[in-house]
């Protein structure tokens, strides 16, 4: 408001300094500006046609939505001379008692280039006929005349600064060509799917993501949109419109959204053009919104993970698992049929409900953290050891090192020994435990469409895995001409079973590995310590005998001895290897190119040589940050003036935690990025420009040191 | 298996769908054409009821309408829209009017006000239905008046959109447009498919019931 106060100040305090045709109706406040004041022969400028809005009033866009009508303009020009198209800035959303209409409000400037001829003489007299319907409930079609005569001179002079101002303005609420490609496809109901291939965003930054497209036809226009933003980019489902022709090509049109900087939201639009991908049908709009980057629908992710579960058999995590279930299948050989179906069944519920508990625990932690990533779990080391502890104690056991069974009820094996029901119950429990490890890499799409889904179809999606899992064995149990096929039983299965050991010891000595991944070398000490400790333990616990007072010592050291092993955990969190390979993708997505690595030093170094020092603090997933370097910092006429006025460009790359960044942010109050710092020659502070910044802005702050110089 | 740390970058799928855009009060969907025409009953300015399926075997042209608005004005004030309801009438065709715009808002009529206008404008419609709750609009996704759609004998939907292909309020501009509707019947009683079966309609938005939310 305060701004608009100023504005009027100056334009009426300017008022008679420039030619303006104003026209004033009933609810619109409308004038052809100019941003010359002076127009050289042949070289084009820019015009404005501004209007101010009567409150709660809107006019069009140049798609109107639903109903309404954009403003045109229809120019009467000088021979020679031309005018474009309207350059409309990004549209809103109105609701209209449920019609959807796209407009602007309060103001708008619509902007269109004038080519004056090269032979033009004497002044230059526009003349333009504009026509607009403004609507709040009810819809009135205005419209004026405008006049607009500008001198003519061998340069052209750029109009009042309060006037170039509305300009810069203008210019900043065009939408920008979109950073990233677009495609959009097809479903088979003929509704279009739209996807911008902005890789990297964070999901939790992004709002009110809507597609407005360019015109009435190809796309309905909807008061709704279900936007999803993955790291993979943003995903539209729309409808398709009433337009009765093939799909085009290309699918034109402005998306708007609001990206959450630390330090505010700021709306960024964009002009899409997205191709038609014959090849990209998306999924029935119910699943459409969520579905991930590799466009499973449920019904293809459930056969994955029923497939994956069945391979999972196959994997060395598991395979020991098999082994001692197959012992005991061979134990419960000539049993009566019903008990082995029972031990099936059971075996495969502990299995299910495993999966099932796995499910809950990853929509619960969606429901609060908002974000899951499979193999969450491997991202902790803890996991990490004790699965390691897990697969050793287990190797440990198929050796025959010692028996499960007695009172050496510790992780679950206990029960797992135990016959009968329970026992096949927890032998499945186990078997998920020891296999989540083999899921990640290989089950790497189902289990993303997974975590990307609504809770029911998580859950539908990991029982089904589990199911696949538990299918052998089930099968095996119930079908009686199966059984027959199995060897007999003999001492070949301890064999088996001694030898089933050593795939366990690798898989052991591979989650270690994962361990260093995740806390650096540091890792192998606690593990192999911790795995000392435990055979320590189980030694002395199968000394048995004796009196019960050393029972109950050795039992006092052997409890010592683990819980030590497991205290080695404590020591683990937020190793030095999980930085390490975080900075290993610093440089994804930020362009480095004419800018050199922001230090501190580097800083220090250049305000200290008396140098101009230009800092941009940007990251691979902030859109503003884009924007700004599209339209302010990369142009052609900024990178020419950095060059002129000799400064160093500086840029600090965000996109993952750097401390000597998060410091200067913390410094100057900012959160976050973008931080655009620049030092002018000598200055003992840096000046902070605004986060939305402009060509003008840049050009100008540069100048006022080319003057000082002089 | 050394790249286990892979799939827990490459698949950060969030719980990311952002919804957004203000409540609607209801999304304006409307029937596709070549699908059956929704039904409806109303009752006339006159008193008598009107139900589409009683109007099997007849081609019916509805025409939502608001008479202050510049759109629906600039149609009868060029009397586009009393001559083609005449030639509607003259091939069979029954022609209904709506005032679907709600009670209290522009546009709402009583069915005295009604047979005023068509009486001062001279409009030649088989009815004028008074549709003060919007439900005939609603039905048919209308989204400004006029909105004009075209049901055939059997009973489906053949078109629907704008009256003409120029959206202007200038009467001037009648005479220069495409008139959609007339020649989309034309086709329709020659037992033809419509070529142009949906377009852009144009005017002013349709008053729905504010209390719909």
């Amino acid at each position: 408001m305060l701004r608009f106060l100023a504005l009027l100040l100056a334009l009426l305090v300017a008022g008679p300094a420039f030619a303006q045709s104003v026209v004033q109706t009933d609810n619109v406040r409308a004038e052809l500006l100019s941003d010359v004041a002076t127009v050289k022969p042949g070289e084009p400028f820019w015009v404005g046609l501004r209007q101010t809005i009567r409150p709660k009033w809107h006019t069009y866009w140049k798609n109107p939505g639903e109903s309404g009508l954009p403003t045109e303009i229809a120019w009467t020009l000088p021979a020679g001379a031309t005018a474009g198209p309207i350059v409309w800035p990004a549209p809103s959303l109105f609701d209209i008692g449920g019609v959807t209409n796209y407009g602007f409000k309060d103001e708008a400037m619509l902007l269109v280039r004038i080519t004056p001829p090269a032979d033009l003489a004497g002044p230059l007299k526009l003349a333009a006929e504009a026509n607009w319907l403004v609507c709040e409930d009810v819809c009135i079609p205005e419209e004026g005349k405008f006049e607009l005569t500008l001198p003519s001179g061998a340069a052209a002079t750029p109009a009042p600064p309060a006037l170039r101002a509305l300009f810069e303005t203008a210019r900043r609420s065009v939408p920008t060509e979109s950073p990233w490609p677009a495609r959009y496809g097809v479903s088979k109901s003929g509704d279009p799917t739209l996807i911008v291939e902005a890789r990297g965003l964070k999901p939790d930054t992004i709002r009110d993501v809507y597609f407005f497209p360019a015109e009435w036809g190809p796309v309905a226009t909807m008061a709704k949109q279900t936007a999803s933003v993955t790291a993979e980019g943003i995903r539209i489902p729309l409808r398709k419109g009433d337009a009765k022709a093939a799909m085009p090509a290309v699918l034109a049109g402005t998306l708007v959204l609001t990206e959450k900087t630390a330090d505010g939201t700021v709306k960024q639009a964009f002009d899409v053009s997205a191709k038609l991908d014959p090849a990209f049908v998306p999924a029935p709009a119910s699943l459409a919104g969520a579905a991930g980057a590799e466009q499973l629908s449920l019904v293809q992710a459930l056969l994955f993970a029923l497939l994956g579960g069945l391979i999972l058999n196959l994997m060395p995590c598991v395979f020991p698992v098999l082994a001692m279930k197959a012992a005991a299948f061979a134990r419960l050989a000539g049993h009566a049929q019903a008990e082995m179906r029972r031990d099936g069944l059971t075996y495969t519920a502990g299995v299910l409900v495993s999966f099932a508990a796995m499910a809950a625990i990853v929509v619960a932690i969606r429901a609060s953290v908002g974000d899951v990533a499979w193999g969450f779990q491997f991202q902790s080391p803890v996991f990490s050891l004790l699965i390691a502890y897990l697969f050793f104690t287990v190797g440990l056991n198929l050796s025959g090192v010692f028996e499960f069974g007695g009172r050496l009820a510790g992780v679950g094996q206990g029960l797992v020994a135990r016959g009968g029901t329970t026992g096949a119950f927890f032998t499945g429990v186990l078997a998920v435990i020891v296999a989540t490890p083999c899921t990640a890499p290989f089950m790497a799409a189902a289990l993303g469409f997974a975590l990307s889904q609504p809770a029911p179809a998580t859950v539908a999606v990991l029982l089904a895995m589990g199911l696949g899992l538990a299918l052998p064995y089930l099968a095996l149990t119930m079908i009686p001409a199966l059984q027959r096929m199995l060897p007999r039983p003999g001492p070949w299965m301890d064999r088996l079973r001694q030898f089933l050991a050593f795939p366990m010891y690798a898989s052991a000595v591979w989650m270690i590995w994962v361990l260093t991944q995740q806390t650096g070398s540091n890792g192998v000490l606690y593990a192999l310590g911790g795995m000392i400790l435990i055979a320590f333990a189980i030694w002395l616990l199968r000394l048995g005998g004796g009196t019960s007072s050393g029972n109950w010592t050795r039992r006092g050291v052997a409890a010592a001895a683990v819980l030590l092993a497991f205290a080695a955990t404590l020591k683990l969190e937020d190793g030095p290897a999980t930085a390490a390979s975080a900075s290993g993708e610093r440089t994804s997505g930020v362009n480095f190119e004419g800018w050199e690595r922001f230090s501190r030093a580097r800083m220090a170094e250049a305000v200290a040589a008396g140098k101009p020092v230009f800092v941009d603090f940007t990251a691979a997933w902030c859109i503003t940050c884009l924007v700004n370097e599209r339209v302010a910092l990369e142009t052609p006429a900024t990178k020419k003036a950095f060059e002129q006025a000799g400064v160093v460009k500086l840029k600090g790359d965000w996109t993952n935690r750097d401390d000597e960044i998060t410091g200067v942010l913390k410094e100057v109050g900012r959160a976050g990025v973008p931080l655009y710092l620049f030092w002018a020659p000598g200055a003992a502070a840096p000046k902070i420009l605004p986060q939305v910044l402009t060509e003008a802005m840049i050009l100008s702050e540069l100048s006022s040191i080319q003057q000082a110089k002089r | 298996m050394s790249n286990f740390s892979v799939p827990r970058r490459s698949l950060m799928l969030g719980g990311a769908a952002l919804a957004l855009a203000p409540a609607a009060a209801f999304a304006t969907t409307s029937p596709d054409v070549g699908k059956p025409a929704p039904l409806f009953t109303a009752v006339d300015s006159n008193g008598k009821s009107w139900s589409l399926a009683d109007l099997k075997g007849k081609v019916v042209v509805l025409e939502t309408t608001n008479h202050d608005c510049p759109y629906v004005r600039k149609h009868y004030n060029s009397k586009n829209m009393q001559d083609q309801q005449r030639e509607a009438a003259a091939k069979g065709v029954v022609w209904l009017t709506t005032a679907s715009n709600a009670a209290g808002e522009q546009g709402a009529v009583t069915p005295a006000q009604a047979n005023e206008l068509t009486r001062s404008r001279d409009a030649a419609p088989a009815a004028v239905l008074i549709d003060p709750q919007s439900k005939i609009a609603r039905a048919y996704g209308a989204t400004v008046t006029p909105h004009m759609y075209i049901i055939d004998a059997k009973g489906v939907l053949v078109y629907k959109g704008g009256i003409d292909s120029i959206p202007s309020s200038s009467v001037a501009d009648v005479p220069k447009a495409k008139q959609y509707v007339r020649l989309a019947l034309d086709e329709v009683l020659a037992g033809k498919p419509v070529t142009v079966a949906s377009t852009q309609a144009y005017g002013c938005t349709m008053k729905y019931p504010r209390t719909s939310t």
